[in-house]
């Protein structure tokens, strides 16, 4: 509780950061820093293994990519993307709120009577289940992300030298 | 934390195999001693670990920096540092001193939070990832279950670390060799962890402990049972030790920051202590890798023949990791840098194939010798991993054999 | 601009049936640093770091660096230098300050009184040592000059530029014994020309004495000793004659021991 009481506030306000920074690499960063505070309350809450995945997949890997591509691809500075944008907040207010609302009446209608105390599926088990009755969802990320890395080869593949 | 595994039971304060525990031990003895309450003990102990380690470790990085100057020297034919103290063993001293007094600059144009950040956010995963490693029979200083996943998820932090210190440095050397190292650490990522999840489908645990254990034993009397005696293993382990030397960003793989390339790369801003932090950092990610590939590959801290049980286990870990590091100073001190493209087409094409296919070979070893089958084992999983590997030399020499260079541009 | 199928430096390209396992020369590689590795602990020739300042590499006979003066036994009666002055007006950068040593009446000796050179402004041409007639100042092999005063410790005087002939010898052998030899075979020549002048000189003395005693004689005994006068005359030129021979051949002997 204590980790939770802790741990949401600072991942709100990195979000927020992230979302509202002029900055490309400061809202790079502040994304990978909300991504690593989750994986932080996954493990509070229990869940080492999709934590420490979390971790691994997400800032090891999703961040790097993004800071990569802000990397070769040098993004406008400060100046002009605070020009770009919107004068006002009320449109974008008026499209968040309301979903906001729907998500807090969604979790607020399923929230238990006691909380239990979280038990953690050790690995064999999320291994099994992984490959037994959710094999078919690993199968479609597996193919996924085979086309994906085909696609890329082909992109980057040098055109033939035909003199 | 409820993922940690429960202690065994401890003898006596003084022999050989607790030696390196007994800071540890005394401090949560005398907090006992004084009726401290449970999570303070704990705590006590663990922070006693973790100095211990962290000395160990200091002292190795002093006395690494050293050997490498010393051992390249011989190799070339002079003698190394020898002023400083006798034999030049107060060379690490003198370092150290001279890092601490230099002027610490830090670039007009660089973004201050971000330049201070990166050399410890670079130091502090290294020192997370020494943590796990279980260097004795007894001396783990966190031992987790979920240990090796935790080691992975704390290298990928020193990518994004790599990055900032090359943005925030504010200028084109440290974020060209940035570039470079991230795709470097990145691509090497792959094959190290392909191979390790060979080992980790063959014992069934992540924890490594537990690794080490099942690599306990002798077949036929005499050869231990080491992961890197298999053929999977093999294979495997020269695959991880090849990609460790890559992610820590060495010779032959240390384009992002050799200095006739590119000054220091992505260190190239840094003076002062900040720099002795990066360097710090890389070194102490090298004991950390190389000393996971012992954990993994060459039995942790088993003993090589069955009469050698009287020394205690960290020595043979500590042994192990002294000679797996003279081979990375020896390679350092032969063979050339390789090209940006070179490492790619390296990565890419010559160690992930082979790495993908330790894992079905791993799973067909394991699989035949529980069923006690043991010599199909040797004969499926040996053809499984020669056959490739041999078309990709065919492949290759195909592409050394290549006639002449042509020239895409400068044709007229 | 063709490809240039002639000019490319790398070896001929393995034919394309032959099979070679990748990697091999890298092991090679190992083998040659390994072998240097532990036998730079036992072959002596293979460590060839020179420990400065412990041991120091030898240096060549044609090295120079700033100049030295000479001395042959003494450093004060022995310096070759008279003060000449032509190495001054030789000196490109006009580094040597000379001044004339005087005694009290005001009559040149030669010898320096002061001699300095500035070695930082030194150039190590080695003008000054070629244009000296008295073999008296050299280029010197002297490089350890660095001090931590950058103005007065880099004016060399007259005791820092003295050094021995030995010195001299041992620096640059061949011209050393050269010179040496040339001013030995001087110095005879002229001690032999020295004795030859004496001997012409005490024969000439001897002569003069030899005819004012027979004068004096011939005066003393007019009429009857004249002619044993003359008969003793020629025996007494005769007596002194081997006297004469033996008083001239003393002065040679005399000078040839010199």
């Amino acid at each position: 509780m204590i980790a939770l009481l802790i741990l949401s506030p600072l991942i709100l306000l990195a979000a927020l950061g992230a979302v509202w920074k002029a900055r490309p690499v400061h809202a790079a960063l502040l994304l990978a820093l909300t991504l690593s505070l989750g994986g932080a309350l996954y493990i509070a809450l229990g869940a080492g293994f999709l934590g420490l995945v979390q971790f691994m997949v997400y800032v090891g890997a999703v961040a790097v990519l993004i800071v990569f591509s802000l990397l070769i691809t040098r993004p406008r500075d400060e100046v002009e993307e605070i020009a770009r944008r919107p004068k006002s907040l009320l449109p974008g207010l008026l499209c968040t709120l309301p979903l906001l609302a729907v998500l807090l009446y969604a979790v607020g209608r399923n929230v238990p009577e006691t909380t239990t105390e979280a038990v953690e599926l050790p690995i064999k088990r999320i291994g099994e289940l992984l490959f037994t009755t959710h094999a078919p969802a690993v199968l479609a990320i597996a193919i996924l992300l085979t086309a994906v890395l085909l696609g890329a080869a082909l992109f980057a593949r040098e055109p033939s030298k035909k003199p | 934390m409820t993922f940690l595994i429960a202690q065994t039971e401890e003898p006596s304060l003084w022999s050989p195999e607790w030696l390196p525990l007994l800071p540890k031990r005394l401090v949560e003895n005398l907090l006992e001693h004084f009726n401290a309450p449970e999570w303070l003990i704990s705590l006590g102990g663990t922070g006693a670990g973790a100095a211990t380690v962290l000395a160990v470790f200091m002292t190795g990085f002093a006395l690494l920096s050293l050997i490498e100057r010393k051992t390249l020297a011989r190799v070339q034919n002079r003698i190394g540092p020898n002023r400083a103290g006798w034999f030049g063993i107060l060379q690490p001293v003198a370092d150290g001193i001279k890092m601490l007094t230099k002027e610490d600059i830090v670039p007009a144009k660089a973004e201050k939070l971000l330049h201070l950040l990166a050399p410890i956010l670079i130091v502090v995963p290294a020192i997370l990832a020494l943590g796990v490693l279980p260097y004795g029979k007894e001396w783990i200083p966190v031992p987790m279950e979920l240990g090796l996943l935790f080691f992975f998820a704390v290298g990928s932090l020193t990518e994004l670390a790599v990055f900032m210190a090359g943005w925030a440095s504010g200028s084109k050397f440290p974020m060209l060799g940035a570039m470079r190292a991230i795709s470097q650490m990145v691509s090497y990522e792959l094959p190290l962890v392909l191979s390790a999840i060979a080992v980790i489908m063959v014992s069934g645990t992540l924890s490594l402990p537990d690794i080490v254990s099942q690599q306990g034993g002798f077949h036929l009397g005499f050869l231990p049972a080491w992961n890197i005696l298999t053929p999977w293993g093999l294979v495997g382990g020269l695959v991880f030790f090849i990609a460790s030397i890559a992610e820590a960003n060495r010779c032959p793989f240390d384009l992002p920051e050799g200095e006739s390339e590119i000054v220091a790369g992505h260190m190239t801003e840094y003076s002062g202590f900040k720099y002795a932090l990066f360097f710090m950092g890389e070194y102490l990610g090298l004991f950390a890798i190389s000393g996971l590939g012992v954990t993994l590959f060459l039995g942790g801290w088993q003993a090589p023949l069955p009469g050698l049980d009287f020394v205690p286990s960290w020595i043979w870990f500590f042994g192990k990791l002294a000679v797996i590091i003279f081979f990375f100073l020896w390679i350092r001190a032969t063979w050339p840098r390789l090209r940006m493209d070179q490492l790619m087409r390296f990565g890419w094409l010559g160690l992930i194939p082979l790495s993908l296919l330790t894992i079905p070979a791993a799973g067909i070893w394991s699989l035949l010798q529980r069923s006690q089958h043991g010599l199909l084992a040797w004969l499926v999983t040996v053809p499984l991993l020669l056959v490739p590997f041999v078309i990709m030399t065919v492949l290759f020499n195909k592409r050394l054999a290549r006639s002449n260079r042509t020239y895409r541009f400068a044709e007229s | 601009m063709k490809s240039d199928t002639q000019s490319d430096p790398r070896p001929a390209p393995a034919k394309s049936g032959k099979w070679v396992l990748p990697g091999l020369g890298l092991l090679q590689g190992l083998a040659v640093t390994g072998r240097n590795l532990i036998e730079s602990f036992y072959k002596k020739e293979r460590m060839t770091t020179i420990q400065y300042p412990e041991q120091r590499a030898p240096i060549s006979p044609n090295y120079r660096n700033i100049p030295f003066l000479c001395y042959d036994d003494n450093p004060e009666a022995g310096l070759r230098c008279t003060a000449c002055k032509i190495c001054e007006k030789s000196c490109p950068p006009q580094c040597i300050y000379i001044v004339m040593d005087r005694d009290e009446h005001g009559k040149v000796r030669n010898r320096p009184k002061v001699f300095d050179i500035d070695s930082s402004v030194c150039m190590g041409c080695g003008l000054c040592a070629e244009v000296c007639p008295f073999d008296s100042i050299y280029m010197d092999g002297e490089f350890e000059l660095a001090t931590d005063d950058r103005f007065d410790s880099l004016q060399l005087h007259l005791d820092d530029l003295s050094k021995s002939a030995e010195y001299h010898l041992q620096l640059r052998p061949k011209q050393a014994t050269e010179v040496l030899e040339r001013r030995k075979a001087d110095a005879e020549k002229k001690a032999a020309k020295a004795a030859a002048k004496a001997k012409a000189d005490a024969e000439k003395k001897a002569k003069a004495e030899a005819e004012k005693k027979a004068a004096a004689e011939a005066e003393s005994e007019p009429e009857a000793a004249t002619e044993k006068n003359e008969n003793e005359a020629p025996e007494a030129k005769k007596a002194e004659a081997p006297q004469q021979e033996l008083k001239a051949e003393q002065p040679k002997e005399e000078g040839g021991g010199e």
